[in-house]
């Protein structure tokens, strides 16, 4: 039996006051217990209208949202005791220390424990005694984190959250982030770097417009996204059968090596190579970006 | 919401000295100067007898600037407390929603299980308490500086006026942070409620002279606050309840529109 779903848009849609056209129109998804779900899409297509609805920060024009089955507008102090919030133009009071704003943000909402505060400090390498005004993008991004994380939420919400984090911070993120799925937490988050996506999401959506245009498992979008090989054959390459490979584009060839790209099924490839006798073989990973820019820039599709 | 003051007065605690210390100065430096005054207060008095009427209702409708009452009107009751603690209070009521939504700060409490009812009310709560500090300061300075120069006027009195004083300002900051919270601009909240407070000022002025005047004049706070008849004891007190519907319309009105409105 299916659990009920943490996070669901119901025909959502916003018009802001003055203006023609909506934000967001008629946006329907649901968000399954432990699932980390990716919302993607140009600058301006709705997905931080979309979590302003959520948080209750924007009235929704028509159609309507829940977190954890409470009405984002009615059950909004209920849905927030849910929900862990980073915002994508993170703004942090910059005349306290970090200590302060996640003293003042535990006296709203207590922490799950100061221990684990502590913790998240520690892991992300987090300077508690400097004025956040002091402190780079990345460092005060890291705090923004913390008070998201830091009471252990059935919900979060994060807007961009890794920018400004270095690499090896991004991979502390990640790792909390699968953590808090294991636990079973709910994960909606706006992102532009779909190396991040591929890597902790299971689905995603792609809002264009205000329109949801499509929803797909990372397993799905990998299917169709192309795959890098590098072959070494023990005899010659087969380039006459390569070259009538439906989806294959060969980007260097030699007498026995080969470098294509392949995409979509991948049993024709797999046929051709078990005719053949094959030394080595490097597979890249799926290319998601190619994938994501075409949802990006078709509109048709 | 305990918090919510809690916080917000930690990080205005430093102008909130400052403030404190400024109103203290001012009334330092006006009345230091008294017993100069009292030595020639006959002589003064007698030049400033044949003042114009029209120019007498803008500088509080009497000649009397020299006796103690007078003295003390004129020179801290009258437009220079309430200008200070206006522009303090006008100054809170317009950034105290406003700046933190400007600069998305609210978003970090509206995240948490807060309503914004008691996000409201402890943003007020928070710039009253820095109004009435300012007004301690105006009241404890010019209690001790009227014993220390020798003005006699009742401490009662005293204290009367700068309660009066702190209910006008506390209506004109009212208005602004009813017209930020209702999701006006900072700047347009600034300057209509100056126009509610100072044009208020001027309309009240001239309503003695200009008779047409009486009626509108009637709309705003300053014609409610006489610190005279207040010093005097002839003041009707009735005239308070002005300040305190002035006060309560605008925290309805805040409440009524920042409950459910978008935030920027």
């Amino acid at each position: 039996m299916q659990e009920t779903p943490r996070i669901t848009l119901n025909k959502l849609s916003k018009k802001y006051t003055g203006s023609p056209v909506y934000a967001l129109k008629n946006v329907s998804l649901n968000i399954q217990p432990g699932e980390v779900y990716g919302f993607l899409g140009p600058n301006g297509a709705g997905k931080s209208t979309a979590i302003r609805i959520l948080l209750n920060f924007l009235q929704p024009t028509e159609g309507g949202a829940t977190v954890c089955n409470l009405d984002v507008v009615d059950d909004s102090i209920e849905v927030k005791r849910n929900i862990g919030y980073l915002s994508g133009d993170l703004s942090l009071y910059l005349k306290m220390t970090g200590e302060q704003y996640l003293k003042y943000m535990g006296e709203l909402q207590p922490a799950t424990s100061k221990a684990y505060i502590d913790e998240l400090i520690k892991r992300f390498k987090a300077e508690p005694k400097k004025k956040l005004g002091q402190l780079s993008r990345g460092n005060r991004q890291k705090f923004g984190i913390i008070q998201a994380f830091m009471h252990q939420p059935k919900v979060l919400i994060l807007d961009e959250p890794t920018s400004g984090l270095d690499p090896l911070m991004q991979d502390e993120f990640y790792k909390l982030i699968q953590e808090a799925k294991n636990k079973g937490s709910s994960v909606f988050i706006s992102s532009h770097i779909m190396s991040e996506v591929q890597r902790i999401c299971d689905r995603v959506g792609i809002i264009r417009d205000g329109k949801l245009i499509s929803e797909l498992s990372i397993a799905e979008m990998e299917g169709k996204a192309s795959h890098t090989f590098d072959i070494t054959f023990k005899d010659k390459v087969p380039k006459k059968e390569l070259s009538f490979l439906k989806g294959c584009k060969i980007l260097s060839i030699s007498q026995n090596d080969v470098s294509l790209v392949m995409q979509g099924r991948l049993s024709s490839l797999f046929a051709i190579l078990a005719n053949n006798e094959v030394i080595k073989i490097n597979l890249g990973s799926a290319d998601l970006d190619n994938e994501f820019l075409q949802f990006y820039k078709n509109k048709d599709k | 919401m305990k918090s919510i003051i809690k916080w917000t007065l930690r990080q205005r605690r430093t102008s909130t000295l400052w403030w404190c210390f400024a109103v203290a100065s001012f009334i330092f430096i006006n009345m230091i100067f008294y017993p100069s005054f009292k030595d020639q207060a006959a002589q003064l008095q007698q030049s400033f007898s044949n003042i114009p009427d029209s120019v007498l209702q803008l500088i509080g409708g009497s000649t009397d600037f020299f006796s103690p009452v007078g003295y003390l009107n004129g020179q801290i009751f009258f437009i220079m407390l309430p200008l200070l603690l206006g522009i303090l209070s006008i100054s809170l009521g317009s950034k105290l929603i406003a700046t933190e939504e400007q600069d998305k700060t609210i978003e970090s409490i509206l995240a948490r299980p807060i309503s914004r009812s008691k996000l409201l009310l402890g943003k007020a709560l928070a710039g009253i308490t820095i109004l009435g500090l300012a007004t301690v300061a105006a009241l404890v300075s010019t209690t001790l500086l009227a014993k220390v120069v020798g003005l006699d006027v009742s401490t009662i009195a005293i204290f009367q006026a700068t309660l009066a004083c702190f209910l006008l300002c506390l209506s004109f900051g009212a208005v602004a942070f009813a017209l930020t919270s209702s999701g006006l601009s900072q700047s347009s909240s600034l300057g209509l409620t100056t126009i509610f407070a100072f044009g208020g000022y001027i309309i009240g002025s001239l309503s003695g002279t200009i008779k047409w005047l009486n009626t509108p004049s009637k709309l705003f706070s300053f014609t409610y606050y006489d610190s005279e008849e207040i010093l005097r004891g002839t003041y009707n007190w009735n005239n308070i309840f002005f300040f305190i519907t002035v006060v309560l319309i605008s925290c309805f009105v805040a409440w009524y529109f920042f409950r459910s409105r978008d935030l920027k």
